[in-house]
């Protein structure tokens, strides 16, 4: 029992809890709603999730190292305008592509940079600079977005879509890989090695010659380019650029990254909680508007929701056990 | 001593006060007659929700470890609805002596289960807040689906001549708290709650003290939101999350706790009205403003920290 208790508290225990939760909602989504695990639904609620991933990814390295980045939703907002507007002035998409990306990667360097150099909260800086992307993303387009994604994008994303012999559209196969090449890299690489020892110990890391301004420019850099990766992919699955449509992604990436088990003081959780976060956050909204629950009622249970979870098995230490 | 107090004043508001001077310069060359002296009541009035929200995040922030409670604009929503819907609408209740102790204590209520979440159940507070925050405003939708009024005469009355009351009774009470040893201990465990612990104070009691206070001043906030707004919205009461937060850092309250105070984030939540105003005047779009809201901000979190350093540096020399 004890051990039972101790494994549980784990990463590796939090991360098959939310699993388990995940599962465990499913279930009781197939039992009660008709249609629930048809293949369509099954497929749609795959899109969504993989979009909340991606977005997440970011978020995930960003709170392993003991940061926060509030500027994701307005990153993505600001890629799935500008990467629209720019594609329908008759830009070549890759080109279009590889020029949000590098803006992004600047926006989020500046985050890192900032934050850890001059020793400010993150939430603050990237809240600020994310408010600035924002404010010259409407002045560029007075407001009015146009533009459209190209079909190439449309596919990989439509919930119709196949990819091959697979019934889901190309994303879900690419977010399979690009998941393990993250758990990977996290788990075995130098970089990912740093990251967990600068996020579970600031003072010691640098002892250990990491350069804690790098780690924090590179990390933050990345969280700004997924979430633009996010936001080039939701062009695709809404057809039309919208400068808000990143919103939603605030406080779900902090929730999918908390509920799949990682410290928001750093050093602990990684991609695979995440995902196991997203898949939860996904079942919950799914169900919750099946059963016919009204928007703001799904909100409140998702809030209710979230903090039973977290206080299940995401509590935090004592401060008698931290001496 | 006198110098050493008013280097330490002006260390701790740092560039938050300096820009409160330079923009109420260009707001009174620019509108004087918007910051003429019959005019106070309303401007304060116009500020109060955003300046009371700055001091309702501020004593959790305080409290360090992460504290944090981005619930306080949901929570000030809420109340506003409690009170037009439930209360006077719905409950036929007109009386000030039921509708502020009922805010009051509405407030108390969710700053006592933030605070039961984040220092008994022990989530981290952004996580507990941003449950309370999601949970407030589903209900809040609720109970009022679209923007409905009236309120009462007498609450209209503070966003008027009597704007300046409301914050002058958080002012006070921050005060008495300030003659508490509860203060001492607030700021303890802020700085440094392993040492706060091991020097036998109870950081789990204060923590949770600190989220009540949040709460109380929150509901305080919900009144004026009220007042000003002489309805009640659904929509309004969250908007006020993000940028109090941002008035709290800017009026040079760490957001690692135990430095900063009141004051300081009253001073930031003016910059930041005042800020609004200027680029008003100046009739630019609210694209520009949001541009501006950002940069400026940003600006002054670095200015505030190079001097930091500067000031380390001087006095390590």
């Amino acid at each position: 029992m004890i051990k039972l208790r101790t494994w549980l508290a784990s990463t590796n225990g939090r991360i098959f809890g939310a699993f388990l939760i995940a599962a465990a909602l499913h279930l009781a989504g197939t039992l009660m709603i008709p249609g629930y695990s048809s293949p369509f639904a099954i497929r749609a609620m795959l899109v969504i999730a993989s979009l909340l991933a991606v977005a997440s990814i970011g978020q995930t390295l960003v709170v392993i190292l003991g940061g926060i980045d509030l500027s994701i939703p307005f990153i993505i907002g600001f890629a799935n305008v500008v990467a629209a507007q720019l594609y329908g002035d008759g830009w070549n998409f890759i080109v279009v592509c590889l020029l949000v990306s590098l803006m992004a990667l600047a926006i989020g360097a500046f985050n890192g940079f900032v934050s850890r150099r001059l020793d400010i909260h993150p939430l603050i800086v990237t809240l600020g600079v994310g408010m600035v992307v924002q404010g010259c993303v409407l002045l560029w387009t007075a407001g009015f977005p146009s533009g459209s994604a190209p079909a190439a994008v449309s596919a990989f994303v439509s919930i119709g879509g196949s990819a091959g012999p697979l019934p889901v559209p190309w994303l879900v196969p690419s977010l399979v890989v690009l998941a393990t090449l993250i758990i990977l890299i996290m788990a075995r690489s130098p970089y990912g090695r740093r990251l967990y020892a600068l996020g579970s110990n600031p003072g010691a890391a640098p002892l250990a010659l990491i350069d804690p301004v790098r780690m924090w420019t590179i990390t933050f850099a990345l969280s700004a380019f997924f979430a633009a990766v996010a936001g080039v992919l939701l062009l695709g699955f809404t057809g039309s650029a919208y400068g808000d449509v990143g919103q939603p992604y605030l406080f779900q990436t902090i929730a999918a990254v908390v509920v799949g088990g990682a410290a928001l003081v750093g050093g602990r959780g990684n991609y695979l909680g995440t995902i196991a976060g997203v898949l939860v956050l996904t079942e919950i909204n799914t169900l919750l508007i099946g059963l016919g629950f009204q928007p703001a009622a799904v909100q409140a249970a998702l809030g209710l929701i979230i903090v039973a979870l977290v206080s299940l098995y995401g509590r935090e230490r004592h401060v008698r056990s931290t001496i | 001593m006198n110098t050493i107090r008013l280097a330490n004043i002006r260390r701790s508001l740092g560039f938050g006060a300096l820009l409160l001077v330079v923009l109420l310069a260009v707001n009174l060359y620019l509108n004087p007659a918007r910051f003429h002296p019959a005019a106070w009541g309303t401007l304060i009035g116009l500020a109060a929700p955003l300046i009371g929200a700055a001091l309702a995040s501020t004593p959790v922030i305080l409290s360090g470890r992460g504290g944090i409670d981005i619930s306080v604009g949901p929570l000030m929503g809420f109340v506003n609805a409690i009170i037009i819907q439930t209360l006077f609408l719905k409950g036929g209740v007109e009386s000030p002596f039921v509708i502020v102790p009922v805010a009051l204590l509405v407030g108390a209520g969710i700053g006592a289960i933030n605070g039961f979440l984040t220092t008994i159940v022990r989530i981290q507070p952004i996580v507990a807040t941003l449950g309370t925050y999601l949970v407030l405003t589903g209900i809040t939708l609720t109970i009022v689906p679209a923007p409905i009024g009236p309120a009462p005469q007498w609450i209209k009355a503070f966003a008027g001549p009597l704007s300046i009351i409301p914050l002058a009774v958080i002012f006070l009470a921050w005060w008495l708290i300030r003659r508490l040893p509860y203060y001492d201990l607030l700021m303890a465990i802020g700085s440094d709650d392993r040492a706060a612990y091991t020097a036998g104070v109870d950081v789990t009691r204060v923590r949770f003290a600190a989220y009540v206070i949040t709460g109380v001043f929150a509901g305080m906030a919900g009144l004026m939101l009220t007042a000003l707004i002489g309805s009640a919205d659904p929509n309004i009461g969250q908007t006020y999350t993000l940028i109090s937060i941002a008035a709290v850092a800017l009026g040079g309250v760490s957001l690692a706790g135990g430095r900063g105070g009141l004051i300081g984030a009253a001073i930031g939540a003016i910059d930041i009205f005042l800020l609004q105003s200027v680029l008003t005047a100046f009739n630019v779009s609210t694209y520009v403003l949001q541009v501006a809201y950002g940069a400026i901000l940003v600006a002054a979190v670095v200015l505030t920290a190079v001097q930091e350093r500067a000031n380390r540096r001087e006095r390590n020399a």
